[in-house]
This record gives C-alpha cells, structure tokens and sequence, in this order.
C-alpha cells in the first residue's frame, strides 16, 4: 500500500494567474483540512500553500477515493478556471510523493533554485495540520514522520551543499553587498532615484528595520510621493537629490533618464564635507544614471547591471551545479522514509499472517480431535505442541524474509504479495470485527524498523 | 603536556577554520572553529599557570615563556571577538599566529630563564604583561586589517564567492581594528612609561641605545602612525588596515632580525 499522495499546482503547470486562484491564506487552509476531515477515506493531510505552489499531501496513498477528494478542495478553491482546473493540477502517488516533496524543501523543485524560504513554508504548513489547536490535527504519524524527514533533509542539502550559496536576485545580492559593507543596517540612510520596480524590490529586501531614513527622488515629484507612501520614506525634489546623496549610505537608480544623473564632478561636489564613509550605489539603470568614474572615487561601491547579473549569472551557475549532490541527499532520505513505512506495515502483515494459519491449525486440530476421540490428554499435548513447532518452523522463514524486506526497502512489495498470496484481508477484516481498536499496540518481542514485533523462533519447543 | 594539548586544539581549530573558509562560512564551521581556539586558549592559560606554580615565577622572562605569553594574550584577543557575531571570523588569523608563536616556544623548551634578571616583582610584571597586551591588541588589529583588505579586494572587483562570504564586513573589521589598536595603544604606552620610570628610580640611567628600547620606541611609533592615518579625509578605514598590517609585520621583521643580531639576544623581550 502506498503511504502518501500529493495533489498540486505549481509553478512548472501554472501561470501565476492561475496559481494565484490555488492559494490559501492560512484561515482557508484550517477550512480546507477541516473539510477534507469529513471524508471518511482520508487519513492524514498537510496543505502546503505557497506564492509558488499550493500542494495537497493526503494519506493513505494509491487511493483514488482520496485523491479525488483532495482534488475537489483544490478545484473548489480555484473555482471556475477557462478549460478546468485539471490541466493544471499533478498527481504523485507514494515514493514519488516522497520524492517530491524531499525536492520541495530543499529548493529543488523552487522557481529560484535552492531559495531558503520554502523550508520554513513547509514547516509552516505542517505545523498548521498538525499543532493548530483550532484544527483537529491532521497529520498523524505518517505525514509527520514525513515531514519531520523532508525538513531534515531540506536543513542537510541547505548546510552541505552550495545549492543555497550565493545570492540568486537583483534584491539579494544588493542585501549581500550592504550586509558586507555596513554589517547591519541600523542606522543606514537608503534613497531610491527614479521609481522602478526593481528599486521598490531591493528596499523591500533591504527591509526597513533599523534604516535612519529612506528618501525618494524622481523628476516627478508625484511619483516620487507615490512611491515614498507605499515604502513608508520620504519623497524630495529632484533638484533636491544633491543635497541628500551627501547623507546617503546606500543609493538604489532607476531613472528612464538617457544620460547620467550623477556625475563625477557632480558626486564630489555633493559629498563634498560628507563625513566619507562608504558609499553602495546599485545603477540598476539603461542607460546608466551614474557615471562609472563615481566607482572610483574613494570608499565608493558601485554596481551596474551588468556586474549584478554576472553575480547572480555566476551564484546560478554554482547553484545548478550542486543538484545532483541534493539529489543524492533526496534519495538517501526518501530510502530511510520508504524504509520505515515499510518496517511499519510489516507489524500487522506478520501479526495477520500468525494468526491466519493458527486459525487453520486450530482448526484442523478440532477436526483431528473428532476423529481421535479415544486420544488421551497426554498424546494430544504432544500432537498440539508438534502442531505449533510446525506451523513455527513453516513461518519462520516468510517472517524472517519480510523484516529483511523492511530492513532494504522492500518492505512494501512484500506486503503487498503476503497479503494477496495469504488472503490476509479477510482474516484482518474478520479480526478487527471481533477484537477493538488498540489491540494492534498489545505486541511485544522482536524489533523491525524501531517497532516491536511477536515472532516465535522457529524450533520453539 | 598540556602546552602540547593546546597547541593540538589550536591546530584543529585552524583546520576547522579552513574548512569554514572553502564553505564560504556556512553553517556551524565557524562557531566549531572558534569554539576550539577557545578550548586552545583555555589550555594554553592552564599550562602557563602551572609554569607559574611550579617554578614561583611569571612566564615573562626567557624567550620560551615570553613567546607562549604573547600567544595566549594574542588568544585572549581572539575570545575577546565573542559577541562580535561574524567578527569573530579573526580567527582564520590569529590562529596561525598563536600556533607559530606557541610552536616556536614548545620547542625552545619553556623553561624557566637561566639567568635571574635583576628586574623582577610586581614593577616588572606590569610593565611586560602591559607591553605584551599592546602586542596583542596589535595582532588583533593586524588580522582584522587583512580580512578588511580582503574584503575590499573582493568588493572591488565585483566577487561574491566563498571568500566573500566567509569574510566579515567591513564595518565590522574596522571597528574591531580600531579596538585593537587604541586597546594596545593604551597599554603599550603605559608599559613604556612603567618601563621608563623603573629604569630612572632604581638604575638612575636610561640606556637608550638598548635594542629592546629602540625595538620598543618603534613599536610605539607604529601605534601612533597607524591611529595617525586615521585622521583626515578619503579612506581612513583603508589606511588604517593597511598601516596595521605593514605595522605589525615590520614589528615582528625587527624583532627577527634584532634577536638574530642583538648581544643581547637571551634577555631580550
């Protein structure tokens, strides 16, 4: 049996228009995996929404049953899509789902290879499931064990690998150039010259913790005061700009100006009686609004667009290289989970599988008794005794041969062909008609997987 | 023995050190790498306290016990960058200094000096302990001028690889250099002026032909030139690091070449 399926849309089957009708704020997600609640089939569920994904991880998996109502949640949330919602959606089923999301949380599967942010997303949608006392929890061991093993394994690919290394955007490389500068940025003076988006992204970046102040200029003062709200700076006239680069710390340009705004002689003149220090400048301009010769000026970083995008060229490059080492990470881990979940379903085959033909023996003990009637009780002792030994030594070695199973990750064939070979659904469905619910816990003697399991030797005498 | 342990742990801190550098300081390497010094350095101080205990006299005299004294004041530094988050990163190198310095006095043996000198006491702890802190607070300086070069070769030419990464800010290194060079200033200054007045009270002269005295005045000089330069306009952070460096390698330049050429070369330091 499968243990886990996934149900999603992502940035590789869906435009963001699209994407953006997938997504849930945190309150529709808990009435999300409330809902998914009165399905009788589903077992376990984590929602893992995020700007690039939005992802639907049920138990048990390899049931359609329970994919379908997965499905169903998403295209309810999606509503009314042009073609449907199904072209957009994918479906993995068991160690592809494992897989897959080992791949999520280490960044594999992201739009920006190896970014960081995902690993506390999926944390984040577990927690969700699992913790939220408003919710009653929905992922139980399975999903747990998953999850728990997926943010293992996103820490290990993160901390051993370069495939996070490196800036890998125009807003974080200019984090990184300002965090090697400044060290922090308390304190810091950042003005924005033009109103480009790429500008609002790297101050939204930046983040404005501790920054002194953040100024605007633009030739449009309108503009300027637009753009200085929604970032919570200060707008200035241009002719004003001047006067404030002798204040600034970090400079962010991104006119449609055709010639240079700041020039050499007119960046000396304005830091001119400045108190000198260093001065990050980012021209994320075309054509440039400052002139190269400012980069020479002492204590001055300047930073065109081409040289950020040999970095974030050379990061990329660095990154893409490091995947088949996080491949390996995914393996390893996905080999542990797979190894687990087969050691844990062989409890119950083993359990069933004692009991099925301890049926039949007691059985034909019953029958053979009818026939002997003039047997004494000593002679019955024997034949019982010899009975047990017997159907010991029969299924000591299926048992022994599942456990190994377990042990290589085959675990999971093997069930599944003990329990075809052995009929063992019917006599589990006739157990569990006669006995409780907790009775599977009362086992105790040989370990599998880290789970104790009853086995008899074989020359039990 | 336990000079031997420090000097193994020393060691394993370097190594952990380089390794943090080739993962361009990521994940736990660099608090490992400190965290090692740090038990090096804690060593180091047993063993210079059992030389204390065992022969009734501070390691301050002889050039064994000298040299293990300056390393683990350069150490000290060194656990001094704690709460200096990626400031700390120093160690890269002053680790190596330590382990030169500590290595070259293993294997001059740390003995007491032969000969008794005619200065001892209190007076005369004060004024090397004090000189040997200036040193120290020098050192430190030195190591933080080098990554702060570093760094702005790196900056400069538009890199951002693992050397990058691994190496402080810049505002960071400066500060620490400033720190270490008023610090040493501070204390180098006053174990000259310590120096001075014991001289003129209990020997009535003042030799300033001595090669220590002359060495001494230089190293003073090099404090003030290196604080100097970081007065007036342009880059004075720049200046600063680089009159550090080539400071504290002048410093330890004629100290080699007074020790080789000095008469005196036994009491010397």
């Amino acid at each position: 049996m499968s243990p886990v399926s996934v149900v999603g849309v992502s940035h590789l089957t869906a435009p963001v228009e699209i994407r953006e009708r997938f997504a849930f704020a945190p309150a529709e997600a808990e009435a999300a995996l409330g809902a998914l609640r009165t399905h009788s089939a589903v077992q376990e569920a984590v929602l893992l929404s995020t700007c690039n994904r939005t992802e639907l991880y049920v138990c048990p998996g390899g049931n359609e049953g329970v994919q379908d109502a997965a499905e169903r949640v998403l295209a309810e949330k999606a509503g009314e899509v042009v073609g449907g919602t199904k072209q957009y959606l994918y479906r993995h089923d068991g160690e592809a789902t494992v897989r897959h999301l080992y791949r999520v949380a280490g960044g594999l599967d992201s739009l920006v290879l190896g970014e960081a942010e995902i690993q506390g997303q999926v944390k984040d949608a577990y927690e969700l499931a699992g913790r939220n006392p408003a919710t009653p929890a929905l992922a139980g061991p399975i999903l747990h064990r998953l999850f728990q093993s997926a943010l293992a394994a996103g820490g290990r690919i993160r901390s051993t690998t370069p495939i996070g290394e490196g800036a890998a955007s125009v807003a974080s490389v200019a984090v990184d150039l300002a965090r090697k500068i400044f060290g922090g940025l308390e304190g810091r003076q950042v003005m924005i010259l033009g109103a480009g988006t790429t500008a609002e992204l790297v101050v939204e970046a930046l983040g404005r913790d501790g920054i002194r102040g953040l100024v605007v200029s633009n030739r449009t003062y309108e503009r300027a005061c637009e753009l200085a709200s929604i970032l919570s700076g200060r707008a200035v006239h241009f002719d004003e700009m001047p006067f404030e680069l002798a204040k600034t710390d970090i400079l962010i340009a991104s006119t449609a100006a055709p010639h240079p705004l700041v020039t050499r002689d007119g960046f000396r003149h304005a830091r001119k009686g400045s108190q000198g220090g260093p001065l990050l400048i980012l021209d994320l301009a075309i054509p440039r609004d400052v002139e190269p010769e400012v980069g020479n000026e002492p204590n001055v970083f300047l930073y065109n667009v081409d040289h950020l995008h040999e970095i974030l060229d050379d990061n990329l490059l660095k990154r893409r290289k490091s995947v088949p080492e996080a491949e390996a990470i995914v393996d390893e881990y996905a080999r542990d989970f797979l190894h687990w979940y087969g050691a844990r379903g062989v409890v119950p085959v083993i359990r069933s599988l004692r009991a099925r033909w301890d049926d039949v023996r007691q059985g034909e003990l019953e029958r053979l008794w009818q026939r002997l009637s003039h047997l004494p009780v000593d002679d019955r002792n024997v034949v019982e005794a010899f009975s047990k030994q017997l159907l010991n030594k029969l299924l000591h070695d299926p048992t022994e041969r599942l456990k190994q199973g377990a042990g290589n990750g085959r675990g999971v064939e093997f069930i599944d062909a003990v329990r075809y070979l052995h009929d063992l659904e019917t006599v589990e469905a006739d157990r569990s008609e006669e006995s409780g619910p907790d009775d599977d816990d009362e086992v105790g003697g040989i370990e599998v997987g880290g789970i104790e399991v009853d086995v008899p030797p074989a020359d039990d005498e | 023995m336990t000079h031997a342990v420090a000097l193994l742990l020393y060691v394993g801190s370097l190594i952990l050190w380089f390794r943090s550098l080739l993962s361009g300081g990521r994940g736990r390497g660099p608090m490992l790498a400190f965290g090692l010094a740090a038990a090096g350095v804690a060593a180091h101080a047993i063993a210079l306290a059992r030389f204390t205990a065992e022969h009734g006299q501070l390691p301050l005299n002889g050039l064994a016990p000298s040299l293990s004294t300056v390393a683990l004041i350069i150490g000290i530094g060194l656990v001094a960058t704690l709460g200096l988050g990626e400031g700390r990163r120093v160690g890269i190198v002053l680790v190596p200094v330590v382990i030169l310095l500590e290595a070259v006095a293993v294997s001059l043996g740390i003995e007491p000096a032969p000969e008794m000198l005619d200065f001892q006491g209190a007076w005369f702890a004060f004024h090397v302990t004090l000189a040997f802190a200036g040193l120290g607070g020098l050192a430190v300086a030195f190591a933080s001028g080098l990554l702060y070069l570093v760094q702005l070769h790196e900056l400069n030419t538009k890199r951002m690889g693992r050397l990058f990464q691994f190496t402080p800010p810049l505002a960071t290194l400066d500060r620490l250099g400033r720190t270490g060079l008023v610090a040493g200033f501070i204390t180098f200054t006053l174990a000259l002026v310590l120096g001075w007045l014991w001289t003129v009270s209990f020997r009535q002269s003042f030799d300033q032909t001595n090669p220590k005295v002359l060495w001494a005045i230089m190293c003073w000089f090099i404090f003030v030139a290196a604080l100097g330069v970081r007065v007036g306009d342009g880059v004075k952070e720049r200046r600063s690091a680089l009159a550090s460096v080539v400071g504290f390698s002048l410093i330890v330049v004629s100290y080699l070449g007074l020790r080789l050429v000095s008469s005196q070369g036994g009491f010397f330091l």
